[in-house]
């Protein structure tokens, strides 16, 4: 009889400190979820979170992973319908329309007007703002400094300013017995990298390129006679020529084309500045690399053969479906957190290794990928690809056609017209 | 009367939970999922239209599935027989009383207990890297290139897996039937004059027919329903070429957000997967002698 008094008041005390403590921190605590689609530095911004609570101890930023490769669109399909979204989601620019019903309308917010011209043009609706711009990315084919120049001397990457000129660099490499490129055969890379700079280089007009695409779904464009989707694949062939993964094309991985590159393997590799975590990693010495443009054809004054591709590709949207007042806030005070504070700028650029698309952060990060971006977008070099108006299987469908393309089971022909096919039947 | 209360009493006190589970978890979702494959939902937005048939009359035109769907069944096909095959093998061999038999068994049923998803690392890099790189030192031209490269070779590479890792599970079934036999009865035979081979065709395997059935239908409904091997060891590549059904399905819905369309597709492989079971099933019941 004691024992049961003894144990009915020691769960009584229990029960009221529990409750006590839940009071308490639902008054001050805020937990906020963050849903990251960059794999490569998820466990960065782990450490970053951290640093942002030491700022805003009351808050606290729990990660979403998703996993590589996965894409963000299915990931928060899923987390929605489960009735379970994150307060914070990372997804791609193309994506934020579909769910902007759900997100929380950001134009009133300060950064706002600090934003890069033109990162906020795809994220806005009937002049709603739905997202912040979380990192300027740009991708073409990065040069291994070093192992040029050590075997065939002096290299300048503005002297690459065509096809006929690359393909001579290829040569000497080739002479001197250095592979001169690897393709990665990643569907996201040729269907999403590769073959959509041919979308964006019809024209210099972003109006136009959108006009191309509308004509595209319309099954009004003739791809098989369009001088640039002929121009950009004569280009990868020439690249296919002097690919590494030759004799076996669909064989290479993403980290393989990182290890060539790094261990002095292949003097060019076509991928973007989200890989330099990897290829630091491999090879922690060498910290010349940089971007040359992929060429559409031999004349050297053609704007496109001399700019790469750079654009804001991860959003950050914050949910009003599932996530309080409270939460939504906090989502507020981190992103500007981000812009605006000292602390959170260094996190955001140096910790994660990110080109912050605002003009008021003048900070970049210390990589050699992110600075070659930065000095293409300063000279006025660069150009975007149309993802917001791209459907979003468009990177597997078209991905796995260039995949056969590559290996030589389909002809240009049959690419092209399947490309148009495609088209005609996209959502 | 009371007698009838204390009955459902009972009832409900026993079943009521898993009842209301089952309910709410399977039985709901499916019948909801069957009224999804007749609108054109996405799967995001709140609208959506009713549409009858039409996603269903879409999936006879559609050729992507259909191709799909065929190499669905060449790959079942195969990794039944091969598992099963394998399985038996290993576990007759295994019952056998050879030395070490009960390590040989935790050997052979350990890939069972890693994840699909892990497995399929395991092997992509055991492809990618391993296999070529003693390919190329010993020159051996069958493994000099990573199998995930060519259509052909990536579906025997899943096959392969799928294999390695159900055939140590399938032989614990195996080796429960066998080990249930009575002796006597094997005695007998041989006393009788049978040799080896008769003793196991004869006496063996027919008493074995439970496990039998368990074992095709436990593989073949495995084999029609894989995905996270098929996602982490092929990703349905290259070229989509070893894209079999369930991750054919789950890219309609979430990738191409055709969600009425994938439910469609998905509730056909349910009646196809449902069919043919219950058909094996019935078969190898019939197949069982009684003691």
């Amino acid at each position: 009889m004691k024992y049961k008094r003894l144990l009915i008041s020691i769960f009584l005390v229990l029960f009221l400190i529990n409750l006590g403590g839940g009071l308490f921190a639902s008054s001050t605590k805020v937990k906020i979820t963050f849903m990251s689609t960059k794999g490569e530095i998820n466990q960065q911004l782990e450490e970053v979170f951290k640093n942002f609570s030491k700022d805003y101890p009351n808050i606290t930023v729990e990660l979403i992973p998703v996993g590589a490769g996965q894409s963000p669109f299915e990931k928060l399909s899923t987390m929605y319908a489960s009735g379970n979204a994150p307060t914070i989601a990372m997804i791609d620019p193309n994506d934020v329309e579909k769910f902007k019903d759900n997100f929380l309308d950001l134009s009133n917010e300060k950064w706002t007007k600090d934003a890069l011209k033109g990162v906020l043009d795809d994220v806005t609706f009937e002049g709603k703002v739905y997202a912040f711009p979380f990192a300027l990315e740009g991708y073409g084919l990065i040069y291994n400094k070093q192992l040029i120049e050590k075997a065939v001397g002096k290299f300048d990457p503005n002297t690459i300013r065509t096809r006929f000129s690359l393909e001579r660099l290829f040569k000497n490499l080739e002479a001197k017995k250095v592979t001169p490129v690897v393709i990665s055969p990643l569907d996201w890379s040729l269907g999403a990298h590769f073959i959509t700079i041919a979308y964006a280089t019809q024209s210099r007009d972003y109006g136009a390129v959108k006009k191309f695409i509308a004509d595209l779904r319309a099954g009004k464009v003739d791809l098989v006679n369009n001088k640039v989707f002929n121009d950009l694949l004569d280009t990868f062939d020439m690249l296919r020529k002097y690919n590494y993964l030759k004799d076996s094309p669909l064989a290479g991985t993403y980290e393989q084309g990182a290890q060539l590159l790094a261990q002095d393997k292949v003097a060019f590799w076509f991928m973007g500045n989200w890989a330099w975590p990897l290829i630091e990693e491999v090879n922690p010495k060498n910290r010349d690399y940089g971007f040359v443009p992929v060429p559409l054809d031999n004349n050297p004054n053609n704007f496109f053969n001399r700019s790469i591709v750079a654009l804001p590709t991860k959003m950050l949207c914050i949910d009003t479906k599932n996530n309080s007042k409270e939460q939504q806030e906090a989502a507020k005070t981190l992103l500007n957190w981000f812009v605006y504070n000292e602390n959170g700028q260094k996190n955001w650029v140096y910790g994660l290794n990110i080109i912050a698309p605002f003009s008021n952060v003048k900070i970049t990060p210390n990589d050699p990928l992110a600075k070659s971006i930065v000095e293409y977008a300063k000279a006025g070099r660069t150009f975007k690809i149309p993802y917001a108006i791209l459907p979003s299987d468009h990177w597997p469908i078209i991905g796995a056609y260039m995949q056969k393309y590559l290996a030589g089971r389909m002809d240009r022909k049959q690419l092209l017209t399947e490309i148009m096919n495609y088209w005609t039947k996209a959502k | 009367m009371s007698s009838y209360f204390s009955k459902t009493k009972l009832f409900v006190v026993f079943c009521g939970i898993s009842i209301i589970a089952f309910l709410t978890v399977v039985i709901v979702p499916f019948i909801y999922g069957i009224y999804l494959t007749f609108t054109n939902w996405d799967g995001i937005h709140k609208k959506y239209e009713f549409i009858g048939f039409s996603n269903y009359i879409g999936l006879l035109k559609d050729q992507v599935f259909k191709n799909s769907f065929l190499l669905t069944l060449k790959y079942v096909f195969f990794t039944v027989i091969f598992t099963n095959l394998i399985a038996f093998l290993l576990a007759y061999l295994l019952t056998s009383g050879i030395k070490g038999q009960s390590i040989f068994r935790v050997i052979f049923f350990t890939p069972n207990l890693i994840g699909g998803i892990i497995l399929g690392f395991i092997w992509q890099f055991i492809f990618h890297n391993a296999l070529p790189y003693l390919g190329r030192h010993l020159g051996i031209s069958l493994i000099s290139e990573s199998w995930l490269a060519t259509p052909e070779k990536a579906f025997w590479a899943l096959v392969l897996v799928t294999v390695w890792q159900y055939s140590g599970y399938m032989m614990m079934i195996y080796i429960a039937g066998l080990v249930s036999i009575p002796q006597d009865l094997i005695e007998a035979a041989i006393i009788d004059g049978a040799n080896k081979f008769k003793v196991l065709t004869k006496i063996i395997m027919p008493l074995m027919a439970p496990s039998f059935t368990v074992c095709l239908f436990l593989s073949l409904q495995r084999s029609f329903m894989v995905y996270d091997l098929n996602l982490a060891l092929t990703k349905g590549g290259p070229f989509k070429s070893t894209e079999l059904i369930s991750m054919h399905i789950y890219n309609e819905a979430f990738l191409s957000q055709n969600y009425g369309i994938g439910q469609a597709k998905a509730f056909v492989l349910f009646i196809t997967v449902a069919i043919i079971t219950l058909i094996q099933v019935y078969l190898s019941k019939k197949a069982e002698v009684e003691l």
